[in-house]
């Protein structure tokens, strides 16, 4: 047993170690006899009157600007009303005197004292959101209010007329369970002001300044005194200023347009991919986010039946219809076989296997060829013509027009919808489940083909610049990366936009409420009106007009109502001929 | 199997078990100051209510461990070793803490620091190795394997990071090293490194270290190759280690320096330090009374319910209570030490003096930190600070002092 091995400690080795033991615990006792006997007197007076208080002073969030520089959210400064506890004589009085000059609860009041009390000697919020006019009233009654301060403190305030919610976002107040899970915990104190949804988020590095440090003295009762020489005070630095691709007068055109309507409008230029104007209806006032929210407000917008808070054009997700048949055309084009002068009857129904497959139009097209078809959105003719093809045939190119992934829009939560593949198919439904159907319905934007409109807007990008575009954003401070984009020859893409300017300007075409009566515009583009399970059917329309060799692009989504050349290209040409009074206004 | 024995409490070590008692009631008497703070309802949320309620599991595993007989304790040495490792690694699954992995989160009211009770599993692991292999020990590789033991929990501790409990996890080593008698020439040689590559920073430093180096290998006598070949392998890695820190980036370099010395950061460290010698300062002879004191109770003090709770006592009881706390717990390490050097097997004695270690390093770091002698370190001071896993680990440690130090037959 080896617990028999004998002990052979030396006395040396003992003596050794008790000695060590000694000499430390002497060299502690003779720092304290330095510190407590030899230095009392100096450090007594520090205590007294020299004692430190580090205050941490909130900076500044950077403003978020328009494309012109005009003011999108600005920061306003309110005061925040706060009470040292071991300094506070008769409690009760003293809120009440304060909600009486406030014009607060007194039991709120109260309420805020509990939530945040921390300690006998540190600064408890008792409210915030003062104005200057209520803290300079406060300041009157200072000498019945001991006790009492009041602290400045930044906060999100929206001067321009334009709502903007769900691009700019909002912010939070850092409580605990942010702080807790965020990596580095550090890096933001509880009451800090943290970007969480929109631009306020994804541009969070930004837009945060930097917290000033000062440390007060402050004398025997906890009251501040001045500043410590010994160590420097560091001012709080305001975050940067980002500026939008946003333009102030169109975004607030679209806002208008969309008043009591639901749906999405995303307006912006193909060649760079930039956002003029996006709106997500019904939206919400920005400024519910900032200040005390109360809780009916809250309540009215987060269990509203429209879902205000869903961002609509990045995380809506939505059938869409024959807006997609240029997708279906380049399928066909790029087969060398294709004649698209071929024409094929449309009777208005179609027999596929034991299915029949309707035409919108039920009387009958007659004879349509490419162009007829997308001019007057003929459904037969695509039904006739994909049945050659597979389903994954078609699915590439619609992954190659960005369907099915990210835009990579700078919106923090973005969607990516689904585009049906075989393999999709098959988990979903079982390998004999489905049939070659379900190729018939995707070739005209229908069945389980999804999408988000910024997915949309992206693919009318492509289509304007012949695949020369850039991801959708609205901020151009990173670096901004060119999409993914499908490569044809000249001929297919001539052939596309050539039909798309038929939608607008054939007699039959059905996107001829689109086209504002200004000389010299060109719009190109397409309607869609999309089945879907939730009722009347959701208006599309897309594209893109060409003025003064200026290029804009659009995407108009009305849900549940209607057709899209009947309702969403009038908003289209709204859109159009508002973008030419802007530009000349600019131009002057 | 032989069943619990009688305990013969007349030979239990009286003046260990007063010690630890007078220490253990400072302790609550300081936190229950700082527990006036607390004022506003939520008694049960006090640092002294928790410190208490914990002393009862704390003295009862003590109390147990005096039952466990001693050829138990040294056949599961390995197996509680082990356990220790996985138990300090199971906090990087978990989410970070405030940045760290050191606690680990059972959904308890409380968390567990897992590091504290590796670090006294590691001492009793070193202890059986030396005591089983203790013939070899004459031979510098021979000490290799004992320093592997260590360094593995203590690698993982450094990463979760706990530089402090770290440290105190490898301190044991060296008396327990000298204790089994390694040579001391060998224990130099394990530090020598340390010190050829941190003096290379200074001429001075680095050209005095050369020369203690010198003396020493002339001194102890190896062959001619051997000395050769350990005098310039040290001055060869002292020269080389400055290139190898140019070779950093300054972001790691600032990485590693505030690691070591935290005060590097002006608004954080260096703020404690001056909160902490003006508590202590303040305190003068006698104190400023319970209760009474100011840089405590206005929370000038940080960490004040543990890494910083001996400024509490400089500040409320002053310099005799302070001498007091560090004569009594002097004394309770040197009466450790002693039944260590009367222990009559060497697995006992080598778990006393390993305990003994631990416990000064605690004292030695945290008093150290809190005077501004070194930079500061995370470190609680035993039987005063407050902290459930530290208080249990310590109390399992006087439990194996007990134990250990009564020699009758099991």
């Amino acid at each position: 047993m080896m617990l028999k091995a004998d002990n052979i400690a030396s006395s040396r080795q003992y003596y050794f170690a008790v000695g060590i033991t000694w000499v430390l615990i002497t060299v502690l006792i003779l720092r304290f006899f330095q510190i407590q006997i030899l230095g009392y007197a100096q450090y007594s007076q520090k205590a007294n009157t020299n004692r430190i208080r580090k205050v941490t002073t909130s900076a500044p969030r950077g403003l978020i600007l328009d494309r012109n520089g005009q003011i999108l959210v600005d920061n306003l400064p309110t005061y925040i009303l706060k009470a040292v506890p071991g300094e506070l004589s008769q409690k009760g009085k003293t809120f009440g005197l304060i909600s009486d000059i406030i014009g607060l609860d007194s039991n709120t009041v109260l309420k805020n004292y509990k939530k945040y009390y921390r300690g006998r000697f540190i600064q408890t919020r008792l409210a915030k959101d003062l104005t200057f006019h209520q803290v300079s009233k406060l300041e009157e009654n200072r000498l019945n209010l001991e006790g009492i301060y009041y602290q400045q403190f930044p906060e999100r305030y929206f001067p321009s007329d334009v709502k903007a919610s769900h691009i700019l976002g909002y912010v939070k107040e850092v409580d605990r369970s942010i702080r807790e899970s965020s990596t580095n915990s550090n890096e933001y104190e509880l009451g800090d002001i943290i970007g969480w949804t929109g631009l306020e988020k994804r541009y969070e590095h930004y837009l945060r300044g930097q917290r000033g440090v000062q440390f007060y003295q402050v004398d025997a009762f906890g009251r501040e005194v001045g500043y410590v020489a010994d160590f420097l005070p560091r001012d709080p630095e305001p975050g940067q200023n980002i500026i939008t691709t946003i333009d102030i007068d169109i975004q607030k055109k679209l806002e208008y347009l969309m008043e009591k309507r639901r749906g999405v409008i995303i307006v912006g230029i193909p060649d760079t991919g930039e956002i003029l104007g996006a709106v997500s209806a019904p939206d919400y006032s920005p400024d519910l986010f900032t200040g005390m929210i109360l809780e009916d407000d809250w309540n009215s917008v987060l269990y509203h039946p429209e879902k205000p808070l869903v961002n609509r054009f990045s995380q809506g997700l939505y059938p869409p219809g024959s807006i997609v048949k240029m997708i279906t055309g380049a399928v066909m084009l790029d087969n060398p076989d294709f004649d698209p002068h071929f024409e094929q009857k449309c009777e208005g129904v179609y027999q596929f296997g034991d299915r029949i497959f309707a035409c919108w139009y039920q009387n009958g097209h007659g004879s349509v060829n490419l162009t007829s078809a997308i001019l007057n959105s003929c459904d037969i003719y695509f039904y006739k013509n994909i049945h050659y093809y597979k389903l994954d045939k078609l699915a590439q190119y619609f992954r190659l027009f960005g369907f099915g992934q990210p835009t990579g829009v700078d919106i923090v939560g973005e969607l990516i919808g689904t585009v049906p593949t075989t393999s999709y198919m098959n988990n979903r439904y079982g390998r004999f489940g489905w049939s070659k159907g379900a190729l018939l319905n995707f070739c005209i934007g229908q069945g389980e083909i999804l999408v988000t409109p910024m997915q949309v807007f992206n693919y009318v990008n492509l289509l304007a610049t012949r695949g020369q575009t850039f991801k959708p954003h609205f901020v151009n401070v990173d670096q901004i990366l060119e999409t993914i984009a499908p490569t044809f020859n000249k001929s297919t893409w001539d052939r596309l936009i050539f039909d798309m300017g038929q939608v607008i300007t054939h007699k039959n075409g059905t996107g001829k409420s689109a086209l504002p009566l200004i000389p010299g515009m060109k719009v190109y583009g397409k309607t869609g009106t999309a089945e879907n399970p939730h009722g009347e059917d959701h208006a599309w329309f897309v594209g893109w007009m060409n003025y003064n060799e200026k290029k804009y692009s659009i995407v108009v989504l009305l849900e549940n109502a209607g057709s899209g050349g009947g309702v969403a290209a009038p908003v289209a040409r709204e859109v159009f001929t508002d973008i030419v009074k802007v530009n000349q206004l600019v131009a002057k | 199997m032989r069943g619990a024995q009688s305990i013969p409490y007349k030979e239990m070590p009286l003046r260990i078990i007063w010690s630890v008692a007078f220490l253990t009631v400072v302790g609550l008497i300081v936190l229950n100051s700082i527990s006036q703070q607390y004022q506003d309802g939520k008694i049960l949320d006090t640092p002294f209510t928790k410190q208490f309620l914990f002393l009862f599991p704390a003295a009862l595993i003590a109390y147990i461990i005096i039952f466990i007989p001693r050829y138990t304790i040294h056949k599961y040495t390995y197996a509680m070793y082990v356990l220790g490792i996985i138990f300090v690694l199971l906090p990087f699954t978990g989410n970070p803490h405030a940045g760290t992995y050191r606690w680990l989160d059972f959904g308890l009211p409380f968390s567990i620091q897992p590091s504290e009770f590796a670090k006294v599993f590691t001492t009793l692991a070193l202890a059986r190795y030396l005591s089983d292999h203790t013939l070899q020990m004459k031979h510098f590789t021979s000490i290799i394997i004992p320093i592997g033991l260590a360094l593995l929990p203590t690698l993982i501790v450094m990463n979760q990071p706990d530089l402090g409990t770290a440290i105190v996890m490898m301190i044991p080593i060296l008396p327990m090293l000298y204790w089994s008698g390694a040579r001391p020439f060998y224990l130099f040689l394990v530090l020598a490194p340390i010190f050829s590559m941190v003096t290379a920073f200074h001429t001075t430093a680095f050209t005095l270290w050369a020369l203690i180096l010198g003396v020493v290998i002339i001194t102890s006598r190896p062959n001619l190759v051997w000395s050769l070949f350990l005098f310039f392998g040290n001055i060869f890695l002292g020269l080389l280690s400055p290139y190898a820190w140019n070779s950093l980036t300054l972001y790691q370099q600032n990485r590693i320096l505030t690691f070591i010395n935290p005060e590097k950061d002006p608004l954080g460290a260096a703020y404690q330090i001056i909160q902490s010698k003006t508590a202590i300062g303040s305190g003068g002879i006698l104190g400023k009374g319970w209760g009474e004191g100011t840089q405590t109770h206005l929370k000038f003090l940080p960490v004040q319910d543990s890494d910083f709770i001996l400024s509490v006592i400089g500040e409320e009881m002053g310099f005799m209570m302070i001498s007091t706390v560090l004569i009594v717990i002097g004394y309770l390490i040197m009466q450790i030490l002693k039944r260590s050097f009367l222990s009559k097997d060497r697995f006992s004695s080598l778990a006393l003096i390993g305990i003994a270690a631990i416990l000064l390093a605690h004292v030695f770091v945290n008093t150290a930190m809190t005077v501004g002698l070194i930079p500061v370190k995370g470190l609680p001071f035993p039987f005063i600070s407050a902290g459930g896993s530290f208080l249990i680990a310590t109390y399992i440690m006087v439990g194996l002092v007990l134990k250990l130090s009564v020699n009758y037959a099991d």
